[in-house]
């Protein structure tokens, strides 16, 4: 790297090593240090006993698990509601086009919390869907969807599906006009169309999408504390409980320690499927 | 005659507070930070406390917002290097808070400690008194109920709590102990007791979302600190407070923290005197019904009947080892979500 490039990335690595870094590298020497007998002050010392708890409970294996997979569910049905609608988006054109991906961009720019709030009267007890049901006559007493792990996956899926769908209007987009139409002409149908053709094509564009919506669902903590209402343990929802109410900052330390390692961990089998991806094809 | 005299004296002590001693003071430029819950407690501190404060000094009073672990962890966060003057901290919390070093002790020579019932000033001085009670729908909940009447059948699965850790959490389980024949030191005997109110309708974290789902017949009772729900009842004429007698309401105690070494301690003292005073604590009781700790406090029967307001109702109230019950916190959350939210 020259110089000049190095001087034009200075503010970023400045601003990164001080806002991201240092709190990281705190983070992880606090969940190293454990309260002193009958204190919330830290005592002299490191020690591995918070890993030690994280690993003997079966009780934090299971939170962990149902981050995972509920993480998964969220990045699998986000792809499947995604694709048909990027499909849509990349074929439109001018003006439609550029209102439709507008429209993506609103929750993304909003935040997690006030779509959260929002899904909140959508599915709440008295919520919207609820009272169309009761007046349609279909149910009696309201369907549970707050405080379940479907309902936090609806949340998780509403939040992070732009972005699933950014990238894959992006690889959509880029995807040469007769490609399709030459499948077709040699009389494939529409879902072979998409399995031999489309898919494979769009690939990179999948693989980003699907790490950028488990890596969000994954850390998550609005959607699954206001949707989960106290009642869906997720590893986000885990540390704010140990860190704001238990007041054990260096047991909350570690869980968002091992909640960062499995993002990497994340990232990184996203970096290397692409990798493997693009080696497939030269 | 002598002991009205005497209550005359204190509370022209109280009542005044401080006015002449700090008068001459100006603290144009200096800021007070306390950090206080929000609500109809922060519109009353600065209505009763911060704005004649800043009148009188010249000083500007700053509210930092937000649930008691924002403010435990920022105080204990900046222990060498204090931002905060003033930390309202739940009961558990204060002790804990002095023993660490945080707080300053409460100083038994000043009029402020005097003025408050005795034994109540543990670990910063007692703010305000309020129990944890049941609320109920009326409409289907005919009497106020006991504590036992939430394990009636009847009302499985339409039974809310509130998220766990806090004092309502902690008070369910001193009260299933109690229920089951034994305090919460034997929290296996509590857990067990309470597995009956299972499934658990919702966890509830603040007052709009759980009296909408008690309009709409939802949840049929929840316990609740008395404080809020009773204040809010007018705006939900269904919804009724039951403060239960076997065993009775669960003491819950708000305190008023001076941190040690802040910038202002002066004004930190100003603003805990008024806090503290007959003024803003007659308020309390009369229009969010938080009891007095003061002893000059006067309240009209009206208002004495909805709080909890004397030494004695104090005593009929269920106390838990608070110590205790936060030594087992980290354990007990566990059990909590495992056990009775089934997570």
């Amino acid at each position: 790297m020259n110089k000049r490039a190095l001087l034009l990335l200075m503010p970023a690595l400045i601003l990164s090593g001080i806002v991201f870094l240092l709190p990281f590298l705190w983070l992880f020497v606090t969940s190293f240090r454990v309260q002193g007998e009958g204190s919330l002050l830290m005592a002299e010392g490191f020690s591995a006993a918070n890993y030690a708890r994280l690993v003997s409970d079966t009780y934090f294996a299971e939170v962990f698990f149902r981050t995972i997979w509920m993480s998964a569910a969220a990045t699998a049905i986000s792809l499947v509601i995604a694709l048909p609608m990027a499909r849509q988006i990349a074929v439109s054109a001018g003006r439609a086009k550029g209102l439709l991906l507008a429209l993506i961009l609103v929750p993304l720019v909003s935040g997690a919390l006030l779509p959260t709030l929002g899904m909140l009267h959508l599915l709440g007890p008295l919520g919207v869907i609820n009272s169309i049901l009761k007046d349609i006559g279909l149910i009696t007493r309201s369907v549970k969807f707050l405080g379940t792990v479907p309902g936090v996956i609806i949340g998780l899926v509403q939040a992070f599906l732009p972005l699933m769908l950014l990238p894959l209007v992006n690889a959509l987009s880029r995807l040469p006009k007769d490609v399709e139409a030459a499948a077709e002409t040699l009389g494939a149908p529409t879902f072979i169309v998409w399995r031999r053709v489309i898919l494979p094509l769009i690939a990179p564009g999948i693989i980003a999408g699907s790490v950028l919506v488990f890596c969000a669902s994954l850390t998550s903590f609005v959607t699954p504390q206001i949707l989960g209402q106290g009642k869906i343990a997720t590893f986000g929802t885990m540390a704010y409980q140990q860190a704001s109410l238990v007041l054990d900052w260096p047991f909350a330390s570690a869980i968002a320690v091992v909640m960062l390692l499995i993002l990497a961990l994340g990232l990184a089998i996203g970096s290397f499927a692409a990798k493997l991806l693009a080696r497939r094809r030269a | 005659m002598l002991k009205k005299l005497t209550t005359a004296l204190l509370a022209g002590a109280i009542g005044l507070p401080a006015a002449g001693a700090f008068a001459a003071d100006d603290y144009s430029g200096h800021t007070l930070v306390v950090g206080v819950w929000g609500g109809d407690i922060e519109r009353l501190l600065r209505e009763n406390v911060a704005e004649p404060i800043e009148e009188e000094t010249g000083a500007s009073v700053e509210f930092v917002l937000g649930g008691t672990g924002d403010r435990m962890a920022r105080i204990y966060a900046e222990k060498d290097n204090p931002t905060m003057d003033v930390a309202f901290l739940n009961m558990y919390e204060a002790p804990q808070a002095l023993s660490d070093g945080i707080v300053l002790p409460p100083d038994p020579e000043t009029d402020m400690y005097k003025a408050i019932w005795d034994g109540m000033n543990n670990g910063c001085y007692a703010m305000s008194l309020v129990g944890l009670g049941i609320a109920y729908n009326k409409n289907i909940v005919s009497e106020a109920p006991e504590w036992e009447d939430m394990w009636d059948p009847e009302y499985n699965g339409m039974i809310a709590v509130a998220q766990y850790p806090g004092s309502e959490g902690d008070g369910l389980i001193g009260v299933a102990a109690r229920l089951a024949g034994a305090d919460e030191h034997d929290p296996d005997a509590a857990f067990e007791k309470l597995q009956g109110l299972k499934p658990i309708a919702m966890t509830y974290t603040n007052l709009d979302e759980i009296f909408a789902m008690m309009d709409a017949g939802e949840v049929a009772m929840a316990p609740m600190i008395s404080g809020y729900v009773l204040s809010a009842l007018k705006e939900h004429p269904d919804i009724g407070f039951s403060f239960p007698s076997d065993p009775g309401p669960v003491l819950v105690r708000d305190m008023l923290c001076l941190v040690k070494d802040s910038p202002e301690p002066e004004l930190a003292k100003m603003f805990a005197e008024k806090a503290l005073g007959v003024a803003n604590q007659t308020d309390y009781a009369e229009q969010i019904f938080f009891g007095p700790t003061n002893s000059m406090v006067e309240l009209s029967e009206e208002a004495s009947a909805d709080v909890i307001d004397t030494p004695e109702e104090v005593e009929s109230l269920v106390q838990l080892d608070w110590p205790y019950v936060i030594e087992q916190r980290s354990d007990w959350t566990q059990r909590w979500n495992k056990e009775l939210l089934e997570q």
